[in-house]
């Protein structure tokens, strides 16, 4: 194989500079393409972690009626012996957290507005989403208080800041009447626009008082140290919860639109990626192309003298090969490189773009994915195009006339 | 036993069309250590003849054997890798492979054989010094004249240890002295180490070296003389 290898690499350098060029187009190709995967998966990646880690949970744990009726009809028992009874069912489960959550009327001043309110454990809450790390003024409220943290969108729709009181009205469990006065403790900037807008916290034992759901939540949010495990530890909760009444469900079953979304954005990405793969291929194709036409003379000869066809392709296919994982390696090094300088910084949106952006429900910056994937992804598709590229010279090995390739 | 026997063997180009017959009914025989020209005008079929000899081209009918094989009845595989240990070429364009240097050439052949590789660097030595290229093994073939290039390719022709050489117009691209040079390169290997050679050439040059001269004729075996070698010098 050596001496194949020689002589694949000998030839590949017989024109410096069309080999460079060569090279050079598939290094860029890859860098173009694993930037563009990288901005699309990077946004998607940081909408999926804000919908995990704020909303859904990597797995949630419901009344079985809850999902297609979400009322407090529909919570369900939850205390202590419960999270360790869960916690134990398998050692990957870091996080278990309790919510009660409702729509309800919040009144200032004159007016009202919709808000939605959540009752939740908030040192529980710091530990998996770091919940009070996003408070953007103020402080979050005691275990037993009553008081609510309210997010910034909310807090400019009703002028309402830090000190105000706010009344809340609503339905409690089983249509109970359910009102009381808060005092707005601290503000959080909650990255989720569309739950930034309209979102209260309050202590959980507060909000099963006031909704009359005495250690009713309405769903439990089990938080894991990698989305990796999502689904074995689903499988192993739903075999583990003797109550046939509450459902597992993971994440993606929550949030189902949200996913085909984010698949439908990825297919323009790809469109573009495809489109410069096919360019970069015909380039290559043309380079391998000339390659080969050039040394009929040399291919006829060698077969001649007893080179045998398999082996002079084989020779070929190092060629291409040879090529090709020079152009993804570099390239693979430059977006690294590119990658992780904007994985550090990402870019912030600004302007009428921003807000379109924010219009959308997604956070206005460009975020980086580095997820490995993707470089060997680029790989595997530049490998795929050398494959194909590498069957001109081998099917014109195949089909060479010795003796006519003797006399070009 | 003859290194190379033919028997009737035909060329036919375009046999639905215009029908060009290149070879009729050649058969010959060449023996172990001789020095063969095969000579004509252009169009006589001394290319095609040699392809036949060299296990290169399959004739339309007839049949030809290098020692005992069959080569006409063979697959275009077992050609080639018959052709690898049976047969050296040297080319009128010499042909060597650009991007190796002269002793990676004539190992190439050595390594395709599957010789280990201490022997290979051994013999590849020895060969160079042989053709008088000792001191120019690590250079590459745009780096030496014609005539060296051409003493490249008859090491490498030798490499494989063959049975006999084909020489295509050996001496076509070269000066007289370099010609000259090759010829007694050729003749001294015939002589001293009993190498069969053959060439196709109409070169005055290489005609008067060879001990046996068969000469053809619109595809037809013409003459098949032998004759005492003697050098022939460029007229001034």
């Amino acid at each position: 194989m050596t001496i194949y290898l020689k002589l694949a690499w000998r030839s590949i350098w017989r024109n410096k500079r069309r080999t460079l060029i060569t090279i050079s187009a598939l290094v860029f190709a890859v860098i173009v393409s694993v930037l563009m995967q990288s901005l699309n998966r990077g946004s998607h990646e940081l909408i999926i972690e804000n919908m995990t880690h704020l909303q859904t949970g990597f797995v949630q744990i419901q009344d079985y009626r809850f999902q297609d009726e979400p009322s407090l009809d529909n919570s369900f028992f939850f205390d202590e012996s419960l999270e360790k009874e869960w916690l134990a069912i398998d050692d990957r489960i870091q996080w278990v957290l309790p919510r009660i959550e409702t729509f309800m009327l919040a009144a200032i001043d004159g007016s009202t507005r919709g808000a939605l309110v959540f009752g939740v454990e908030v040192e529980k809450e710091q530990n998996f989403n770091q919940l009070k790390d996003r408070l953007a003024e103020g402080e979050f409220f005691r275990k037993d208080e009553y008081a609510v943290v309210i997010s910034t969108g909310f807090s400019e729709r009703t002028n309402l800041g830090v000190g105000d009181t706010l009344a809340l009205i609503g339905q409690g469990r089983f249509a109970m009447s359910a009102s009381g006065l808060f005092t707005v403790r601290g503000i959080i900037d909650h990255p989720l626009p569309d739950m930034n807008s309209q979102t209260i916290y309050m202590p959980l034992p507060v909000a099963q008082e006031l909704l009359s759901a005495d250690q009713m939540v309405s769903s439990v949010l089990i938080g894991l140290e990698t989305d990796r495990h999502t689904q074995s530890v689903a499988d192993a909760l739903k075999n583990g919860i003797s109550d046939e009444e509450l459902a597992v469900f993971t994440w993606p079953e929550l949030i189902p639109e949200l996913l085909e979304l984010l698949e439908f954005d990825l297919v323009g990405a790809y469109l573009m990626s495809y489109i410069l793969y096919i360019v970069i291929a015909f380039g290559f194709f043309g380079t391998i192309l000339t390659m080969t036409l050039e040394r009929i003379k040399e291919f006829g000869i060698l077969i001649s003298v007893g080179m045998g066809r398999g082996r002079l392709a084989i020779t070929l296919f190092l060629e291409v090969l040879v090529i090709s994982i020079l152009g993804v390696l570099v390239g693979a090094a430059g977006a690294w490189l590119l990658l992780y300088y904007f994985y550090l910084n990402p870019i912030e949106l600004t302007g009428q773009l921003a807000e379109t952006v924010i219009d959308m429900g997604w956070e206005p910056v460009l975020p980086m994915s580095f997820a490995p994937d993707q470089f060997y992804s680029q790989g595997i598709i530049v490998f795929f195009i050398a494959m194909v590229i590498s069957i001109y010279p081998i099917y014109k090995i195949f089909s060479l006339d010795v003796i006519k390739a003797s006399r070009v | 036993m003859a290194v190379i026997r033919t028997e009737k063997l035909c060329k036919v180009y375009n046999p639905d069309t215009i029908p060009v017959h290149a070879l009729r009914d050649v058969s010959i025989e060449i023996q172990k250590g001789e020095f063969t020209s095969l000579v004509g005008p252009s169009g006589s079929g001394k290319t095609t003849l040699l392809n036949m000899l060299g296990a290169l081209d399959m004739p339309s009918s007839g049949k030809s054997w290098i020692g005992d094989v069959e080569v006409t009845s063979l697959t275009d595989k077992e050609r080639i890798n018959f052709r690898l240990h049976n047969i050296g070429f040297v080319f009128q364009h010499y042909n060597l492979i650009p991007v190796f240097t002269a002793k990676e050439n004539v190992s190439f052949i050595m390594l395709l054989q599957g010789v280990d590789p201490k022997t290979i660097s051994e013999r590849a030595d020895e060969l160079l010094e042989q053709v008088g290229l000792g001191d120019r093994k690590d250079s590459r073939p745009s780096q030496l004249s014609g005539g060296q290039q051409q003493r490249v390719a008859v090491a490498r022709a030798l490499a494989s240890e063959p049975q006999f050489i084909l020489a295509d117009e050996p001496t076509a691209n070269l000066d007289t002295k370099a010609a000259m040079n090759l010829l007694d390169l050729m003749q001294k290997m015939n002589e001293e180490q009993k190498v069969t050679f053959v060439f196709s050439t109409h070169d005055q040059r290489v005609i008067s070296r060879a001990r046996r001269v068969i000469t053809l004729v619109d595809g037809a075996l013409y003459s098949d003389k032998e004759q005492e070698p003697k050098i022939v010098l460029e007229p001034k």
